[in-house]
């Protein structure tokens, strides 16, 4: 049986990798409020932000606060394209839903085949943003990179809630997720904001990439389990607004990590999926599916 | 001489056609409606008048030409045509059901811009048509009553301030009482300069306001006629009022 201190420990862990689950997850419920397309390629802008971040900051030799605005500008002019070259002409000529969430998943295959060619597939990492820790409280120890997730994580739910409920753009987002002919008939380009809600889609995976890659390492094989996860989360949370996504990340992530402490590592994909389904008989529209819809 | 030739409708079809799939919706037609002119377009269920503004909307893809103000605008998308004043309040009303009404009326204001004085003035025009929802502003869309709803999607295609107004049976599903006080408010802006082509099954409302009115039938246009002669016609009248 697992001390009180493993298991605070693996709270604080499962916090830390559920505010980065949550982001993903807030990167899904963007496009998917927008479009009613499920992105299997979020997990992909993860790994990318976490690549190029890599690139900028080990390779390059460039400051933190340019190698991330630059992989995040990067990561997100990814999004772009992806929504120009894959599902806009997809969504011009009527694809069924089903084939366009699939197309997703062909690209996120496509950009880890690209970037085994062109990064290789050695997994790569950087140090911690701050260096110094861990911080000790007692036997509690919690790398100084969790604050950076916790206030990046706090920072980018309360940039959204403005940009979503504040700002012109924003409304406009919203109003193409509920009724996109109506948006249209009002002068509102849904076309433009499909491909907004993917650069921005993207530009949250690339946070979320940047932000964990230094307490494990990034490959090209880490966007599919974040993309999992991420979706886990965002179903968890009621695919609805910013915060709810990111209850549900913190949700998953800290069920993950008892379950390691509790039963070991390798049951911590089958404790996530049994809560998903706990989650989905008793809440079908997820946890917060009805404040989701206000929010 | 100059001068001397016809204005240009306000908007003008030709020869507008539709389908869905193999089945023609809209077969080739001709509508025009004046400058100011208050156009209501009968017929049964089927007829193809929710499609006719869908395609002159853009929201389907149709053959034919459209003119605005004798510009033709065929080929332009759905969310160009509320920034040159065209805009159609849809069956259902198409409101944004999770969000306020003041979210609501803000986003028919979209096509304006930034221009905060102007968005202001039109949500003071609005808010003196339909009072109640300057009380109503915080209330979410989804909750108010059928009647309410109704005035929010007109209160929201005037906030884009149209040339103009395109409605979807803004009737159907209200209490007889409430549906004549939206077609009054409707009769007011139009005497106000506002151009309304307006899609109904219930004649008796329609006419009360029409000056000219299509009868539509099997995706056809019947009958063109100004609205005071429709009752003294046999078949229409047969079919409508009795």
């Amino acid at each position: 049986m697992p001390s009180s201190v493993e298991l605070i420990q693996s709270l604080v862990n499962g916090v830390g990798i559920g505010l980065v689950y949550g982001l993903i997850a807030i990167g899904f419920c963007v496009i998917y409020n927008a479009s009613g397309i499920v992105n299997f390629a979020q997990g992909v802008f993860v790994m990318l932000g976490g690549m190029f971040a890599y690139s900028f900051l080990v390779q390059i030799k460039l400051p933190l606060a340019v190698a991330a605005a630059i992989s995040i500008a990067l990561v997100a002019a990814i999004g772009v394209l992806v929504q120009i070259l894959v599902i806009r002409p997809m969504w011009q000529r009527k694809a069924p839903m089903f084939a366009i969430i699939l197309a997703t998943l062909a690209v996120q295959l496509l950009i880890e085949q690209i970037i085994i060619l062109t990064f290789g597939d050695q997994p790569r990492t950087y140090p911690e943003f701050t260096g110094g820790g861990p911080l000790k409280i007692g036997d509690i120890a919690i790398d100084y990179q969790l604050f950076w997730i916790l206030s990046c994580g706090a920072l980018m739910v309360g940039l959204l809630t403005l940009f979503f409920n504040k700002t012109r753009i924003g409304r406009a987002l919203r109003a193409c997720s509920q009724n996109r002919e109506a948006a249209a008939l009002l002068g509102i380009p849904v076309g433009g904001m499909l491909m907004l809600s993917f650069a921005l889609s993207a530009a949250l995976g690339a946070v979320a990439g940047i932000l964990i890659t230094p307490t494990q390492y990034t490959s090209y094989s880490v966007g599919g389990p974040f993309g999992v996860n991420g979706f886990i989360a965002a179903i968890i949370g009621g695919f609805g607004s910013a915060p709810a996504a990111l209850a549900g990340g913190i949700l998953l992530g800290v069920v993950q990590s008892a379950a390691i402490v509790l039963f070991g590592a390798g049951y911590k994909n089958v404790i996530a999926l049994t809560v998903l389904l706990i989650v989905l008989l008793f809440f079908p529209r997820g946890l917060f599916g009805g404040l989701a819809k206000r929010a | 001489m100059a001068g001397s030739e016809p204005m240009p409708a306000l908007i003008e079809v030709d020869g507008l056609s539709a389908s869905y799939g193999r089945v023609a919706a809209l077969k080739p037609m001709h509508l025009r409606v004046e400058d100011g002119e208050f156009v209501t377009v009968l017929g049964p269920n089927g007829a193809g008048k929710t499609t006719l503004l869908r395609a002159i909307s853009r929201l389907i893809a149709s053959r034919g030409r459209i003119r605005f103000k004798g510009r033709d605008i065929t080929a332009l998308p759905t969310h160009h045509l509320a920034k040159l004043g065209i805009v159609m309040v849809q069956e259902g009303r198409g409101l944004f059901g999770e969000m306020t009404v003041y979210e609501n009326l803000l986003l028919g204001a979209y096509g304006l811009g930034h221009d905060g004085e102007k968005i202001e003035r039109r949500f003071e025009q609005v808010f003196q048509l339909f009072p109640k929802l300057r009380e109503r502003a915080s209330q979410v869309a989804a909750s108010m009553s059928g009647g309410e709803q109704q005035m929010l999607a007109v209160g929201r295609a005037l906030m884009a301030e149209p040339k103009l107004l395109m409605l979807d049976e803004p009737s159907l599903g209200l209490a007889p009482k409430v549906a004549e006080g939206i077609l009054d408010t409707l009769g007011e802006l139009n005497r106000k300069g506002l151009g309304i082509l307006l899609v109904e099954q219930k004649a008796p409302l329609a006419l009360k306001l029409a000056r000219r009115v299509y009868v539509l039938s099997s995706g056809s246009v019947r009958a063109e006629l100004p609205a005071h002669e429709i009752k003294s016609h046999y078949d229409l009248a047969r079919f409508y009022f009795h």
